[in-house]
């Protein structure tokens, strides 16, 4: 224990602040699970939302928004992945010329700060053009689309879930040691073959972690669900939406996802069934925590035999 | 008390038969460093004292029994100036023809961001021969070193003009397959660096082509065995070729990453202070590793350790403040050296 007064003062600030931090996180979890569990049946997570209904108990199940979450974290990174890492990519290996690696720059940390919605809005503008119906649906013979589809929200969804991939994965990549770039060069490898067997598998963790920081960014939106994705919370999908000759029509369709199904039916929204944005709100937390897991395993590769 | 006559006879033979030797490669390295000699003068084989010489040094080396005196046991910075020379008296016979140079340096000048750190560096390297580059810290060494793998150009500031000659032709032209450069000239590094992959894929690395036509494990399987072999690492990881290359030894990695260089069939290997790493013990595996080597291939070794440079090295040049003050057979360099700053440098006085 230190002695000094003022020594004593930062090691009980210090661990306050851990305190306070693991308290309200403790709190939140007890809460969300006391309250969503209660909620949670079989029946919540395998049937849809009952039309029409926005009472307690009459209400139904969650099972689109639990698809739509999934489709537009896999649509999104899909494409939000290797894009992000080609920028990583660029902007540690390459950095030329160099007006370009500070633009991208500058674009990643303007992606990163600028709030979603005004992504969202611009999204609209952009889909709703008529030779873009195909990612939507065309909106009578006006020539505009509705801009409202799976397609449109993932699309953006990928521009906002990319700025964590590339800050994660270039820093991953800084870290690679030099040596070992050296080392390879020094075996006569070229700047690809290096990036490919020695850079990015020795990056893996890193890139790891930003594929994590950014599906939690996408499955957190709210505001691009609902404005490019439609707020078709208490509409039922068509039937036979999950069979797969029916995949690029569901996908041209609107939907929801588990945000805006908890703001839905939260009083603060539309509905009025707490309960209901409670479990959902609990299944989101257990599908983040899953992929976090899972994801971070993966990437661990174990060299060899012990 | 046997070691003791050796080196007296050693001694005696390398003083009668050596002078006219020296003489010829004095003034081989003399011309080297005159910008107006070339090649073909300094490798006249009409010459019969370049010729005759290296034969009366390998009967000297073959008479002596300590051919090989660092066992592994021993420590690494021997004590005793005698055994050095005993070990330098063996050493030309890896140089079959001193005038057959692998590498010729000429005119070598590298700076990064104006900075100048070498002005204008002659070296010569003997087919099969071990050249040791010495100096203190910051004279250059290294950065010499990775010109001649082209290295130094990774860094975006460095300009380099000047030839580095492998086998006759400027591997700064134009054209120059870097790639395969880099296999013919092979590097090891400071800091052992072997890859977070398995000891079997950190050999096979150098192997593998491409991707698509990844040869499988069992035909690469004799290579890899090969060139560990070589390295002297088989007997210690043949039964453990699947682990991660990262849980062995700093020694042992460090022959790992010889062995990988080894993998790509290099003319020429650099040592950036291989040993300098490492324990008094793994350096002795490596110095005998080196001139287990040599012959075969040619190395160039940067040190800071002149003991390493005196017991291993066949030819030595020493520089400073990026000048080349001094080249020539390592025996001579050390024991009697031309010039006053060398002479300094290898008594102790600084560096």
């Amino acid at each position: 224990m230190p002695t000094r007064l003022s020594d004593r003062g930062g090691v009980a600030a210090a661990y306050a602040a851990g305190g306070v931090l693991v308290i309200a996180i403790t709190v939140i979890m007890a809460w969300l699970v006391w309250q969503g569990l209660s909620t949670i049946s079989w029946d919540f997570l395998t049937t849809g939302p009952a039309p029409g209904s926005l009472e307690q108990g009459v209400a139904g199940g969650i099972l689109p928004a639990l698809v739509g979450t999934m489709i537009v974290i896999a649509f999104g990174m899909l494409v939000a992945i290797p894009l992000g890492l080609g920028v990583a990519i660029f902007l540690t290996e390459y950095r030329q010329p160099n007006w370009l690696a500070k633009g991208t720059d500058t674009a990643i940390d303007l992606i990163f700060g600028v709030p979603s919605v005004v992504f969202a809005l611009f999204g609209l503008a952009i889909f709703s053009q008529g030779w873009l119906s195909w990612l939507s649906n065309p909106v009578g013979d006006a020539g505009m689309a509705t801009a409202q589809s799976f397609f449109c929200a993932s699309l953006m969804m990928a521009l906002i879930g990319l700025p964590p991939v590339v800050r994660s994965s270039q820093a991953a990549i800084l870290g690679v040691p030099n040596q070992q770039r050296e080392a390879s060069y020094a075996l006569g490898k070229g700047r690809l073959t290096t990036i490919r067997r020695i850079v990015v598998p020795g990056a893996r963790p890193g890139i790891a972690t930003g594929i994590v920081l950014g599906i939690g960014r996408i499955a957190g939106d709210t505001a691009i669900v609902w404005i490019l994705l439609g707020g078709a919370v208490l509409q039922a999908p068509p039937d036979g939406w999950y069979l797969p000759w029916n995949l690029v029509d569901f996908l041209r369709s609107e939907g929801s996802t588990l945000t805006t199904y908890i703001f839905f039916s939260s009083p603060a929204g539309e509905g009025n069934s707490p309960g209901q944005a409670y479990g959902a709100a609990f299944v989101l937390m257990v599908v983040i925590l899953f992929v976090n897991i899972a994801l971070i395993r993966l990437s661990r590769r174990k060299i060899g035999k012990r | 008390m046997e070691t003791p006559n050796n080196e007296r006879g050693n001694e005696r033979e390398t003083n009668q038969d050596d002078p006219g030797y020296e003489r010829a490669i004095h003034q081989e390295w003399h011309h080297a460093l005159d910008h107006t000699a070339d090649l073909k003068a300094a490798g006249d084989p009409t010459d019969p004292t370049v010729v005759t010489a290296p034969a009366d040094t390998t009967a000297a080396a073959q008479a002596s029994p300590t051919d090989l005196p660092i066992a592994p046991t021993e420590p690494a910075v021997a004590p005793a100036a005698g055994t050095a020379t005993a070990v330098v008296a063996g050493h030309p016979k890896h140089v079959a023809d001193p005038s057959d140079l692998v590498l010729a340096i000429r005119g070598l000048r590298v700076s990064f961001s104006g900075n100048e750190i070498l002005h204008g560096v002659d070296i010569d390297a003997p087919r099969g021969g071990v050249v040791a580059l010495v100096g203190p810290s910051g004279c250059g060494k290294t950065t010499l070193l990775r010109s001649v793998n082209r290295l130094t150009e990774l860094a975006p500031t460095a300009s380099i003009t000047g030839e580095v000659q492998l086998d006759g032709s400027n591997i700064y032209d134009r054209g120059t397959d870097l790639n395969l450069l880099r296999r013919r000239i092979g590097m090891v590094f400071q800091q052992p660096n072997p890859f977070p992959m398995t000891i079997f894929d950190n050999v096979a690395f150098a192997m593998r082509e491409q991707a698509k036509s990844r040869p499988s494990r069992s035909s690469l399987m004799p290579a890899v065995e090969d060139v560990l072999q070589r390295a002297g690492l088989w007997g210690e990881v043949k039964d453990n070729l699947d682990r991660n290359a990262l849980s062995l030894s700093g020694g042992q990695q460090q022959r790992l990453c010889i062995a990988r260089t080894l993998a790509a069939h290099p003319e020429v290997i650099l040592m950036d202070e291989p040993c300098s790493a490492l324990d008094p013990r793994s350096t002795a595996r490596i110095e005998e590793l080196i001139v287990q080597l040599a012959g075969s291939l040619t190395i160039v070794i940067v040190t800071h350790n002149l003991a390493q440079a005196k017991r291993i090295g066949d030819y030595a040049a020493y520089l400073l403040n990026g000048d080349l003050i001094e080249q020539g057979l390592a025996e001579q360099v050390f024991e009697d050296p031309r010039e006053q700053s060398t002479r300094d440098f290898v008594s102790g006085m600084f560096g």
